[in-house]
C-alpha cells in the first residue's frame, strides 16, 4: 500500500475544512428554523462529518508517520490535552464561583483549542527542541492554493447570496480578504524561492 | 547518543533526503539523529547499521 504522504493530507484537509465552512455557512443555520426536533439535530450535525473525517486524516498520519514523527505528534497531542484540560478546569471553577457565565456552546471550542495547542506544541518540538523544520515536505504547487481559494470564494459568495452573512460579517470578510492574500502571495513567493533554492 | 552517521551518509555523497529514502523514513528524523537530539529504534538501528555494511556499536556510541 502507497504511504499517506504529507501533501495527500495537506490536500484532504484543505477540502474537508471548504466542506466544513460550507456546512456552517449554508446549512447549520437552518438548524435554527427547523420544524421537527429530528430534522433539527440532523441539521446542527453536519458540520461534525467534515471534523470527523479531519480526526480519521489525522490518525491516519499519524499511523503512518515513521518512528521519530510519530514520537512528535504524540507529545504534541499530550501537551494539547493538558492545555485543554487546564484551560477546562480554570473555566469550569470560574463558572462554578460564579466569576464566569459559561453556555454549553463553548465546547464547540474544545477541537479547535487542542488543534492549535497541538500545532503550536508540534512546532516547538519540531524547530525549537529537536532543531529541525516544522515545514511540510513535499511541498504543493502554487495551483493548489488557488484552488482552494476559489472553493472558500465560492463558498462565502453562495453564503451571502442566500443573505447567510450579516452586514458585519461581509463587511469583516471584505475587510479580511486583502491580509489574506498577502498571506498566501507571502506563502506561495516562499514555496517558489524554496523551489528555486533546491534548483 | 553520539553517532557517525552524517559522516557515513556524507562518504557516500547522499543528501538527508536520499538517506530518509533509503530508510524509509522522513528528512527530519534523519536530522534528528545527526544532531544527536533523537535515538533510533532498535530496528532502525540495525536498518542503519546494514545500509551503511558496519555494526551498531561502531556507528552509535553512548554519550
Amino acid at each position: 500500500m502507497a504511504r499517506f504522504t504529507e501533501k495527500q493530507y495537506r490536500n484532504q484537509l484543505s477540502l474537508a475544512m471548504v466542506a466544513y465552512m460550507a456546512a456552517m455557512l449554508l446549512i447549520w443555520p437552518l438548524s435554527r428554523t427547523a420544524a421537527s426536533v429530528p430534522l433539527k439535530v440532523v441539521l446542527a450535525v453536519v458540520p461534525v462529518l467534515p471534523m470527523l473525517f479531519v480526526i480519521g486524516l489525522m490518525a491516519r498520519r499519524i499511523g503512518a508517520s515513521d518512528e521519530f514523527e510519530q514520537r512528535v505528534h504524540l507529545l504534541a497531542l499530550g501537551a494539547a490535552t493538558a492545555l485543554l484540560g487546564a484551560l477546562s478546569l480554570v473555566g469550569g471553577f470560574l463558572d462554578a464561583a460564579g466569576v464566569l457565565a459559561l453556555r454549553g456552546s463553548i465546547l464547540i471550542w474544545v477541537f479547535p483549542v487542542t488543534m492549535l495547542g497541538y500545532g503550536a506544541a508540534r512546532w516547538w518540538l519540531l524547530v525549537r527542541h529537536y532543531g529541525g523544520s516544522a515545514g511540510c515536505e513535499g511541498s504543493s504547487p502554487g495551483w493548489q492554493l488557488f484552488l482552494l481559494g476559489v472553493l472558500v470564494l465560492m463558498v462565502l459568495g453562495v453564503a451571502w447570496w442566500h443573505g447567510r452573512l450579516d452586514a458585519f460579517q461581509t463587511g469583516l470578510l471584505f475587510g479580511l480578504a486583502p491580509g489574506v492574500l498577502l498571506l498566501l502571495g507571502v506563502l506561495l513567493w516562499r514555496r517558489l524561492r524554496r523551489a528555486a533554492d533546491k534548483d | 547518543m553520539k553517532n557517525q552517521v552524517r559522516e557515513l551518509r556524507g562518504d557516500r555523497g547522499w543528501s538527508q533526503a536520499d538517506l530518509a529514502e533509503r530508510l524509509d523514513v522522513s528528512r527530519q528524523t534523519i536530522n534528528a539523529i545527526e544532531t544527536g537530539k533523537y535515538d533510533p529504534s532498535l530496528p532502525l538501528a540495525f536498518k542503519i547499521a546494514r545500509l551503511f555494511g558496519q555494526s551498531i556499536e561502531t556507528i552509535f556510541e553512548p554519550d
